[in-house]
């Protein structure tokens, strides 16, 4: 990350590799900060439960910045940065500390660390952006990579399919979820054909181009249906709006959940929490 | 020559680059970084290669007996030749060939193989180096259906990386890895698009 | 309007095309992953180091285009420089001009589709044919390329055995082979009668001087070896500094666009013939053609030009699979063209600002493009630089954000919202005149409203969240 801050000091253009790459320099304390996304906030209270109830099984303290909106992404990504970099200056006066924030969101973690560096390039609070970044964390990152946890305990009989959302390529996110999930009992992820092909949701791109979003989404929701899962579990609630969201449209309703519900579920099943 | 548009131009590229902090270095790259997975140093040169040269649908061939036979098989008689190379490969040839030692632009059609030199060629890709100097006419090496590049085991490199660094002082050198083709309708391949749609290297000693 | 042009364009693509366009993308793409990871230990790395020569060559071509510029003229080649397209096409002409010629064979060059050099010489009486199967095709039709690597992608055999037979190419027949054939019969001629070759070039070397061509066809061979006169249009940004370089590239360039190893010919072109060869060239000119990439190279989106035009990322993209590249409205669809277009367009950026919206940016482009261009970020400065300059295009069918930001920047206005959100429930959502809103619930079903109850649930529940600053919470 400190390669970063000096690309983009130089006025050059950020690669997205450098940007994504794990930084060993992250704070990984337990006491942290959760941002829990506006589409939990708004839709998917549940997915933030399980992040505050997974988090505090595995000891950390989770404080709740009560301040907290969204991550700016929505405005960032449809091409309006003063109106995002409004949103951004908020999240950051919010997310005071030099605590982790954790975020069950890898679109919203990788808007922290990424695309607010991007936005705020060429501002002078480019630091303060920068700072917060350095601190995000995705939660299954964190759980993996962070605290070093590396087997989920519990039980869980379900035969998943796990779609890795975008915002985590080439990131930590996706094998570490796949690696926790996998270790459940009970529990098998099954692969499904073009499982690297994104969902079609895109943030504002779903309502500019329904037509192009949805036939994305019909292919992916035809690639997993066609292996049959119990779930279809993601690190991201956005791509499971879009994806759940047609399915049940088109009248082939797929049953969808957040990985850390699937964690303290496990919890739960096997009286653990 | 336009010296406007091209003052034009760079200045336009000094403006651009002026506001550059710095400017991004040469990274140098050691040779390994290109080395196939599959690359075996200790295979003879000319065994990979033909076995490469296969994968792409091309065909080795060893001594000009093998490439007559061939030809009848496949009922080819009439073709050009390098005038330098005709003298050596004369004797193999019978009375039923037509093999002229000039080619006429005017009757592309007629010739139905063209026997010229290779300049080398790169075991790991199954490739053909064609250059002027080597190649007595452009045309014969390429518009008859059937090419035939004739190569000796001291001319051929191990990878693309050693070929490409060793190029010759030539101002047209081909490199040519299998016969011509295209995948333009449906993806479907088809061969001898433009150019032979049999590439044969031919080793002779 | 209601949706974005290329959502609207996708939405009235014909089944037939779209199907042809998603197999021969996915083809390619497949074929991409399989030979590059099956061949290289690290295939990322290469792509790095590739992007990073090429980075180097963007930001020095103030000293690479005269070093160019030296090698071309040793080497016995008459250089031109062309700062439009215009200039670029006026400089072909003059060549022309100059040997009385008539007739010319082309290759497939981006540049050219750029400068529609075709259509302007028709217009000035000469006759111009394009001789790579596809682009030829596309020429009796009157067509667009939809690919810059497989420019017929969206046709099918029946479509293209219909046209042979409107142009006199003989009887219908939609038998790929038989296609071929004809082709290859018609195009002999045109060949052999022409004056002279026009090709683009896919790598100049700055330390020789040698123009590296690629093909499959073997049409720019043919070219070579057929005509007297060798034209050669490039874009300045195709420098690389050393011979040794072009090895790299490649490595890379024929993986990633088709899956091969290389492409059937590869050409190290330095200048005319050499005096005993009895065909080709006698004469060679190499026009260096800016149009619209020193803007490029002004902006904050300069790692563009690192392009190679390989296509691996319009094969990849899963907008490009669904909307084709017609949809695009320009020379260079998919990705790149999102990117490279707007750009390229100068003072028309306005009407082409809607291409990067074209884009979920899931990123796949970024992870397949053989010089690593970080092409979502370009995207999105892109989107910034629409939205500055109002334009319609890229505005249409995108929610406002002004108002969402001064909500969300609020927290007491922003849990106003989520109690007030429930309404959303109890509304049937077709009289909710949301455009935004409408056009989610047109294909999907929304998720109930529960705003607000999970910061109920974390103030109320029975284990007190300590206080975050106590001693023994310290690390
Ligand atoms: S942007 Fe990259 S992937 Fe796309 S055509 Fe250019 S080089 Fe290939």
């Amino acid at each position: 990350m400190f390669g970063i801050a000096l690309w983009s000091l130089t006025g050059r253009v950020v690669r997205i590799s450098v940007m994504l790459n794990h930084d060993p320099l992250r704070p990984s304390g337990k006491r942290v900060q959760l941002m829990a996304t506006c589409l939990c906030d708004a839709f998917y209270d549940d997915v933030a439960r399980a992040t505050v109830e997974v988090l505090e099984y595995l000891g950390c303290t989770v404080e709740f910045p009560e301040g907290q909106t969204c991550c700016g992404q929505p405005a960032f990504n449809g091409g309006d940065w003063v109106a995002s970099r409004k949103v951004v200056r908020h999240t950051v006066k919010t997310f005071a500390g030099d605590a982790p924030v954790v975020v069950p969101s890898g679109s919203c973690a990788a808007m922290m660390f990424h695309g607010a560096l991007l936005e705020f390039e060429k501002e002078n609070d480019l630091p303060e952006v920068e700072a917060l970044g350095r601190r995000t964390w995705e939660l299954g990152d964190y759980i993996f990579n962070g605290l070093g946890v590396k087997t989920w305990p519990g039980r869980y009989d379900a035969k998943i399919a796990f779609h890795r959302s975008c915002h985590s390529r080439g990131t930590n996110s996706g094998p570490a979820i796949v690696a926790l999930l996998g270790s459940i009992e009970g529990l098998t992820v099954i692969p499904f054909g073009e499982g690297e092909q994104c969902c079609g949701f895109g943030g504002t791109f779903s309502v500019a181009f329904p037509h192009v979003s949805a036939s994305m989404g019909d292919l992916k929701l035809d690639h997993i249906q066609a292996v049959n899962p119990d779930l279809l579990v993601s690190l991201d609630m956005s791509c499971m709006m879009h994806l759940a969201g047609l399915a049940e449209k088109e009248g082939r309703p797929i049953k969808t959940r957040h990985f850390a519900q699937v964690l303290r579920d496990s919890l739960k099943n096997a009286g653990l929490l | 020559m336009n010296t406007t548009d091209r003052e034009a131009i760079l200045s336009r590229v000094r403006g651009a680059l002026a506001p550059l902090p710095r400017r991004a270095p040469l990274p140098d790259w050691e040779t390994e970084l290109i080395h196939m997975r599959t690359r075996r140093g200790d295979v003879d040169a000319w065994a990979l290669f033909q076995e490469r040269l296969r994968l792409v649908n091309g065909l080795p061939l060893e001594g000009a007996a093998s490439l007559v036979t061939w030809l009848e098989q496949n009922g080819w008689t009439r073709g050009y030749c390098d005038p330098e190379l005709w003298p050596r490969l004369q004797a193999a040839f019978p009375a039923t060939f037509t093999v002229e030692t000039t080619f006429d632009r005017g009757r592309v059609d007629d010739y139905q193989f063209g026997i010229t030199r290779a300049a080398g060629a790169v075991a790991e890709t199954g490739t053909l180096i064609l250059t002027d100097g080597a190649t007595s006419s452009r045309l014969a090496a390429l518009a008859p259906w059937v090419h035939i590049a004739v190569l000796q085991r001291a001319q051929i490199h191990v990878d693309l990386q050693s070929a490409v660094t060793s190029l010759a002082d030539d101002s047209n050198i081909v490199f040519c890895t299998g016969p011509s083709k295209t995948a333009d309708v449906e993806g479907i391949l088809i061969e001898g698009v433009h150019g032979p749609g049999q590439q044969v290297a031919l080793l002779l000693e | 309007m209601k949706f974005q042009q290329i959502d609207q364009f996708a939405a009235g693509l014909r089944k037939e095309t779209r199907a042809s366009v998603y197999d021969g993308s996915k083809k390619g793409y497949d074929a991409r992953t399989k030979t590059l990871f099956d061949h290289f230990e690290d295939p990322d790395r290469l792509r790095r180091v590739a992007g990073e020569i090429k980075q180097h060559v963007v930001e020095n071509l103030d000293t690479y285009l005269p070093q160019v510029e030296a090698k071309l003229r040793a080497n016995g080649v008459i250089v031109h420089w062309a700062a439009t397209a215009e200039a670029a096409n006026q400089a072909v002409l003059s060549i022309m001009r100059a040997r009385n010629a008539k007739k010319m064979v082309k290759a497939k060059t981006m540049v050219s589709e750029e400068t529609e050099l075709a259509h302007f010489l028709e217009k000035e009486g000469i006759e111009c044919v394009e001789t790579d199967l596809g682009e030829f095709i596309i020429q009796i039709d009157g067509d667009h390329p939809s690919h810059i690597v497989k420019p017929i992608i969206h046709k099918n055999r029946r479509e293209i055995a219909t046209s042979f037979e409107k142009h006199g190419l003989g009887a219908y027949n939609d038998d790929p082979q038989t296609i071929t054939r004809r082709a290859r019969a018609h195009l002999r001629n045109k060949y052999l009668e022409a004056d002279v070759g026009l090709t683009g070039a896919n790598f100049i070397s700055a330390e020789s001087g040698r123009l590296v061509l690629v093909t499959n066809e073997g049409n720019s061979r043919f070219c070579l070896a057929a005509t007297k006169c060798h034209i050669a249009m490039v874009g300045i940004e195709k420098i690389l500094p050393r011979d040794r370089d072009l090895a790299l590239l490649l490595n890379l360039l024929a993986r990633s666009g088709t899956g091969q190893q290389l492409t059937v010919y590869t050409e190290f072109i330095s200048g005319p013939k050499s005096p005993a060869q009895p065909d080709g060239p006698e004469e060679m000119h190499v026009i260096l053609v800016d149009n619209g990439r020193t803007d490029v190279l002004a902006s904050d989106c300069r790692d563009i030009l690192r392009c190679i035009r390989c296509g691996a990322c319009l094969n990849v993209c899963p907008v490009y699979r669904q909307a084709s590249g017609h949809a695009y409205r320009s020379v260079y669809p998919g990705p790149v063209g999102a990117v490279l277009s707007p750009l390229l367009a100068g003072k028309k950026f306005p009407e082409l600002a809607d291409l990067p919206k074209a884009s979920t940016l899931c990123g796949a482009c970024n992870e397949v493009c053989p010089v690593n261009i970080p092409i979502p970020d370009l995207l999105l400065r892109l989107r910034n630089k629409g939205k500055l300059e109002k334009s319609e295009a890229a505005a249409a069918a995108t929610p406002p954000m002004g108002g969402w930001a001064v909500m969300a920047s609020q927290p007491a206005a922003w849990k106003f919202a989520l109690i007030g959100g429930k309404i959303i429930d109890h509304l049937p959502h077709k009289f909710i005149p949301v455009p935004a809103l409408q056009a989610w619930t047109g294909k999907r079903t929304l998720p109930d409203w529960k705003g607000g109850e999970f910061r109920k649930w974390m103030k109320n529940r029975p284990r007190p969240n300590p206080a975050l600053d106590t001693p023994e919470n310290t690390r």
